[in-house]
């Protein structure tokens, strides 16, 4: 199967891209969606699957010096790596590309070109092109007219077409036919606006070979490393003392605590990049003072720790009302039985039978000062956040 | 006085400001300095505190941001950002910097709408400067490589988040260089228009759409940042 080089996507998408599929990217315009296109070529290329992109709007170097800023080499590669040049005749340069379209706005020159680059390999082969732009130039009917051909063409032999499209306000005929008929699968790439765009997220629309369709999940790109799912707020609640502060520390590549004799008088926040997931974790003060704080920072959040110190039964009552403050808007959570390390630490099931836990709630047994458990006990919980949508 | 002006006192005066939302054509012939009149609300917008997007086609982001050096301290530099078109369409590999964001070239519609949404995340939702005006130079160079219809429809989404945003837009197109069909096409987006002319000699300058009746034509030179208004017609 092809992937898309995003392990959560392919997940949703049932393993990957079977073969002789066709996917659309359908990229709402201000949103960093172009990248996506990238990370499915440079993936297929590392597992040695022959790739072609068709440039349009980028100088063909450029576009390879994409990947570096991404921190990926693809010279090794390189003999896997094909560019079928548009750009370059459009600006009225020349090209030293093997496949060179003369007249871009001519689209029987683009189709006779990548036909002949579909036809030079075999069927363990993925074509990603930018589809609106074709369209731009070409116009709308007699680019979809040719795509629909290409798209015979591939399911015949197997062959993948990855299209990237920016949903520019074309007729709304024109949007839903490309949203809903000619291609396999479609992934909505949008952001989340008020004013401007602050968030972006992807979203599987549709996908004919498998039913995962609806799963809505948040992005942002960073450089190097590309899309990490991202979590804008998770918060690590909890009676005073139970080691929210070392939690945070223990996850965090970047970490700050406000406070003040060892106990925290304002918050801890945290920056937590794991496994192509990132997270920005607030952690509460323990302290009853504090409560206004804890509400505050509830709000907006996408999940919660709730850590406990295993030894202290008694400080149950108070994160059972910790836990109810925080969670007025049915956040998923999960319980943190922290200070395993320490004599006459409850286990997980007792702490389960004692504290009255909900069976599907992971209770997690750590060690917050010594990073044990932190980071399984992150996967559940954004696993969690990401079913919940 | 509206929430936006243009840092030109006798014209400002006459229109009463620019209120927020508005999307404004700046049109005239080639040699008429509309490209330093961009620069100069620039540099009018940065010193009322508030911060700027410049989409360029012409000047790299390095020239410009070198160009207001001279009349803008760092911290006021930090609240421009310029979307360069150019540097890479030449070939030449370049990373995001803070102050200047790069797009493939200027054919690269779907690139240079990211990077100005990125300026305006950064602007207005990150660092809180509740005002920022987007300026386009040229809208005439982005048509050399596209057509009207395109263009047209990447104007459309972002004259569109101008107004949500509550920012302003200034587009640069130059007189003369487009059939009358595509002018009108793209006046539709623009209810404001802000037209210079020259009598050869001589600059002059108004401003239709903004307040109740047109500004009367007003003579103008420009020195260094500032739009100096000659009295006479
Ligand atoms: N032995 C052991 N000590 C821990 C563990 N986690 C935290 N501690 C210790 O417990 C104390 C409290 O930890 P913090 O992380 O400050 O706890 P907190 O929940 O942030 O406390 P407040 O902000 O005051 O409510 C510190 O002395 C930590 O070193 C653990 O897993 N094992
Ligand atoms: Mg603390």
């Amino acid at each position: 199967m092809v992937t898309t080089g995003i392990p959560k996507l392919d997940d949703y998408l049932g393993g990957g891209i079977p073969p002789g599929k066709t996917v659309l990217y359908y990229n709402h315009p201000g949103v960093e969606g172009d990248i996506f296109i990238i990370h499915a070529l440079y993936h297929n290329i590392l597992a040695g699957r022959k790739s072609i992109y068709l440039t349009l709007s980028s100088d063909p170097q450029i576009f390879r010096e994409e990947f570096m800023s991404l921190g990926w080499k693809i010279e090794e590669h390189a003999e896997k790596f094909i560019l079928i040049d548009a750009y370059s005749s459009l600006i009225g340069a020349t090209s030293g590309e093997e496949y060179v379209v003369d007249n871009p706005e001519d689209i029987g020159n683009i189709d006779r070109i990548v036909r002949r680059a579909l036809d030079d390999s075999d069927e363990n082969l993925l074509l990603c092109c930018p589809l609106s732009a074709i369209m731009d130039l070409c116009g709308v009917e007699e680019t979809l007219k040719v795509v629909v051909g290409w798209n015979n063409m591939v399911g015949d032999r197997g062959q993948n077409i990855i299209y990237h499209f920016t949903a520019w306000p074309y007729p709304s005929e024109v949007l839903e036919r490309i949203k809903e008929e000619l291609f396999n699968a479609v992934i909505e790439i949008g952001g989340i606006r008020e004013r401007v765009i602050f968030g972006q997220y992807f979203a599987v629309v549709k996908a004919d070979w498998t039913r995962a369709t609806g799963k809505t999940v948040l992005f942002k790109v960073v450089r190097p490393g590309g899309v990490r799912l991202y979590i804008p707020k998770i918060l690590v609640t909890g009676p005073f003392n139970a080691g929210k502060s070392s939690f945070v520390r223990a996850l965090s590549t970047k970490s700050v605590s406000v406070d003040r004799n060892n106990t925290t008088v304002a918050l801890d926040y945290g920056h937590v990049d794991h496994k192509g997931m990132s997270a920005d974790i607030f952690g509460t003060p323990g302290q009853e003072r504090f409560d206004p704080i804890l509400r505050m920072l509830s709000s907006e959040a996408m999940g919660i720790f709730l850590v406990l110190d295993s030894t202290r039964p008694r400080d149950f009552e108070r994160a059972k009302k910790m836990l109810e403050m925080a969670r007025s808007y049915g956040l998923p959570y999960i319980i943190i039985a922290n200070k395993q390390d320490l004599d006459g630490a409850l286990s997980p099931d007792e702490i389960r039978r004692r504290f009255n836990v909900p069976d599907d709630v992971p209770i997690v047994p750590t060690i917050a000062t010594e990073k044990k458990g932190v980071f399984e006990a992150f996967e559940l919980l954004v696993e969690r956040i990401m079913e919940d949508k | 006085m509206l929430d936006y002006s243009l840092g030109i006192p006798e014209v400002d005066e006459i229109t009463g400001g620019v209120p927020k939302g508005t999307n404004i054509m700046l049109l005239g012939p080639p040699l008429t300095g509309k490209h330093l009149l961009i620069r100069h609300i620039i540099y009018h917008t940065i010193k009322e505190g508030d911060s700027a997007v410049l989409v360029s086609t012409r000047d790299t982001g390095d020239e410009i941001i070198e160009w207001f050096s001279e009349y803008l301290e760092e911290e006021e530099r930090s609240r421009i950002g310029i979307v360069d078109c150019v540097t890479k369409s030449l070939g030449k590999n370049i990373h995001d910097k803070d102050v200047v964001k790069y797009a493939s070239s200027p054919v690269d519609l779907t690139g240079i709408g990211i990077k100005i949404s990125q300026f305006f995340e950064e602007f207005i939702r990150r660092r809180q400067i509740p005002k920022t005006i987007l300026c386009i130079d040229s809208v005439s160079t982005l048509l050399m490589y596209t057509n009207i219809q395109t263009l047209f429809r990447f104007l459309h989404v972002f004259t569109g988040r101008v107004k949500l945003a509550g920012a302003i837009g200034i587009y640069v197109v130059d007189e003369g260089m487009h059939d009358d069909k595509s002018i009108n096409t793209l006046k539709q987006l623009f209810p404001a228009v802000f037209e210079v002319k020259t009598d050869g000699e001589e600059n002059h300058l108004r401003i239709l759409g903004l307040g109740s009746k047109p500004t009367p034509w007003k003579r103008y030179e420009i020195d260094g940042v500032e739009v100096v208004i000659k009295s006479g017609e």
